[in-house]
């Protein structure tokens, strides 16, 4: 838990004001949204200037150099290194999401998660935690290779993933929340958090070809 | 000129006799009297009846392809096989450059060489063979080239091969002009191959200008089309935000959230929508065209049978399904467990409803389904003996087909987990990958 866990600043960027406004009205009360920005350059100024706890992003955005939301993500973040980017986006493209995910952000979400559960998910993101939806999760297990069975032997193994983090991911695949797929585990929430985290440092850092190829390849559905 | 369609042989007399104003009849005398001075007669009706167009001047997709063989007087043509695609009359979006009449001009040249060669014979001047000879080969050629490259656009192999045909030709041309010339030396060597390389130059300039113009337009309607893409894909992100928004707005068993998570679906299947063989990294816009072909169940991947069947599902029931598909899932067969997971997802919506999560993984050995709800729940042993509904087309089909069905409390000891298990068969695991 953060210090000012209680007002939470929030950006949100997103170029469809409907969306943004009613976001906006969704959230819980003790998120505070400081600004919203349209566009990729709008984004970088006043990220830089507010300097927020969590910019929800949408992957898609107009202006700039045409990066969408992994160039204010790459543009902005070191400026304000406290501030953590939550992806949320219509798109459920592979490539789309790798590359918000790569670029930084601490999770993605799909546009359709209710105003209550994305408010959640900032409030995770805020203390450090990484967001994945069922969706990101049959994604990751996807693109490292653990339906064909692969398992990394050693736990910082960069380009498989560990026994237990293939079990959390099929858990969140399947629509347990983490406190849920803690249950089942027999472990502490806190547990499966990093296990989560773990995961999506992999997915950052990993160099596992794969992951670019099946992002081209492949779509989320 | 014009000649007209009412015609004797190639109309050429009676358009001359209408355009100089003179009888037909003396017009008709004079050609012949000039045929019979060495056949130049011949040449001039020859290289007329080539050159004019006809009166109604039209039939212009026919090419006048058929130049090759310059028409024999005597010979009735066919109507529209010279002069009715004459350049100077043809459709205004070729270029003003191919407008020129200059296939005409050459072809006309050639024959009238032919024609003033043969009328100086007669009289008596001598006129050197080697001199109009190779000035007729070059002049028929580049004539001939200039036309087969001006439709290059339109045509086939076919043109390509007479195009180089005329190319030789105007070779052959320009070094019997040299050849035949008495006094060989160095010069007229290096003479005579700098023309050859010039005559090829000139012929393949227009086929030049053409590629290159072609290659522009394609080049243009490139960009117009990444333009169209973005515009659309823009416009698809707007639909589906306000689609996601409505659903989020409404009660998930309101009819509005439905009609929304419906169109959502079709949308996205239509935008993301995977291709069969996705290890070919086909591209969104091609795999509509599979996503209609997948009519055969026995053919039709097993991630995207359960996503049909989820779509079928929501049309009736206030459910909500999130299909979430790892690994690369056999196309075709398992239709038991097909079925059992249909029977999961049915009861799920219809006892549960909300948001279901199926969950399907396809392993090296295994494949498994996980239908899990979020409703009240229910214990199988509360079930009485007689309702057969799960108890047959669950757990009984998955048994017959050596697979195992579980179903289980859901996660928190909240609504249903139900889990199927299928060994994949060898045979069709290794068949049916579609690798390629």
């Amino acid at each position: 838990m953060t210090l000012n866990s209680d007002a939470l600043t929030v950006i949100i960027v997103d170029d469809h004001s409907i969306f943004r406004s009613g976001l906006r009205a969704e959230l819980d009360s003790d998120l505070e949204v400081v600004a919203e920005a349209p566009n990729v350059d709008d984004a970088i100024a006043l990220i830089t200037e507010l300097k927020p706890r969590v910019v929800l992003l949408d992957v898609h955005l107009p202006g700039g150099r045409g990066g969408g939301g992994a160039e204010v993500l790459t543009r902005s973040a070191p400026s304000c290194p406290a501030t953590v980017f939550l992806a949320l986006s219509v798109s459920d493209a592979a490539e789309d999401v790798v590359r918000v995910i790569r670029a930084g952000a601490r999770g993605y979400i799909t546009k359709s998660t209710s105003g209550a559960e994305v408010s959640q998910a900032v409030r995770r993101v805020a203390d450090g935690d990484a967001v994945f939806s069922p969706k990101l999760a049959g994604f990751v297990l996807d693109a490292f290779g653990a339906a064909a069975g692969e398992t990394a032997q050693i736990q910082d193994e960069l380009d498989r993933l560990s026994a237990r983090e293939q079990e959390v991911m099929r858990l969140i695949a399947r629509g347990y929340s983490y406190k849920e797929a803690a249950a089942e585990l027999f472990i502490s929430v806190k547990t499966v958090e990093t296990h989560v985290s773990a995961v999506l440092r992999k997915l950052q850092f990993s160099s596992r070809h794969e992951l670019t190829a099946w992002a081209l390849e492949r779509k989320i559905l | 000129m014009i000649r007209p369609r009412v015609r004797i042989v190639g109309g050429v007399c009676a358009g001359l006799a209408q355009n100089t104003g003179l009888p037909v009849a003396l017009v008709r005398s004079i050609i012949v009297m000039l045929s019979a001075a060495g056949g130049a007669g011949v040449a001039l009706y020859a290289w007329l009846w080539a050159t004019t167009p006809t009166a109604d001047g039209s039939i212009p997709h026919r090419r006048a392809g058929q130049i090759l063989q310059p028409p024999a007087p005597g010979v009735e043509a066919s109507p529209g096989s010279l002069g009715d695609a004459a350049v100077g009359s043809s459709s205004p979006e070729r270029s003003a450059w191919t407008r020129l009449p200059i296939t005409e001009i050459l072809l006309g040249f050639a024959l009238l060489s032919i024609g003033f060669a043969l009328f100086a014979r007669g009289i008596g001047i001598d006129v050197s063979l080697a001199v109009v000879v190779p000035l007729v080969v070059v002049s028929a050629g580049v004539g001939l080239s200039w036309r087969q490259f001006g439709s290059a656009a339109q045509g086939g192999s076919n043109s390509f091969i007479r195009g180089l045909g005329a190319l030789i030709l105007v070779a052959l041309g320009i070094l019997l002009f040299f050849v035949t010339i008495e006094n060989l030396n160095v010069w007229t060597v290096v003479m005579a191959a700098f023309a050859v390389l010039l005559g090829v130059a000139v012929v393949v300039a227009p086929w030049l200008v053409r590629l290159n113009r072609d290659l522009l337009d394609e080049r243009a309607a490139r960009v117009r089309d990444i333009e169209r893409a973005e515009i659309a894909s823009h416009l698809h992100d707007s639909v589906l935000q306000s689609l996601a928004l409505i659903q989020q707005k409404s009660d998930v068993h309101s009819d509005v959230a439905r009609i929304a998570r419906a169109q959502e679906r079709e949308l996205r299947e239509w935008l993301f929508g995977r291709d069969k063989n996705f290890a070919t990294g086909a591209n969104s816009s091609s795999s509509r065209k599979t996503g209609a072909s997948n009519t055969d169940a026995y053919n039709t991947n097993i991630a995207d049978q359960i996503r049909r069947i989820a779509i079928a599902i929501e049309a009736d029931h206030a459910a909500r399904f999130d299909v979430v598909v790892v690994g690369a899932s056999p196309d075709g067969g398992y239709e038991t467990l097909v079925a059992a997971a249909r029977e999961s997802m049915l009861n799920a919506a219809r006892h549960a409803g909300g948001t279901v999560s199926v969950f399907l993984e396809a392993g090296p050995k295994l494949i498994e389904i996980s239908v899990v709800d979020r409703g009240s729940g229910f214990d199988l042993d509360d079930i009485p003996e007689d309702r057969q509904g799960v108890r047959e087309s669950i757990l009984g089909r998955m048994d017959r087909a050596g697979g195992t069905a579980r179903i289980s409390r859901g996660p928190g000891g909240v609504g249903t987990e139900i889990r199927l298990q299928q060994p994949l068969h060898p045979s069709t695991k290794t068949e049916e990958r579609n690798p390629s």
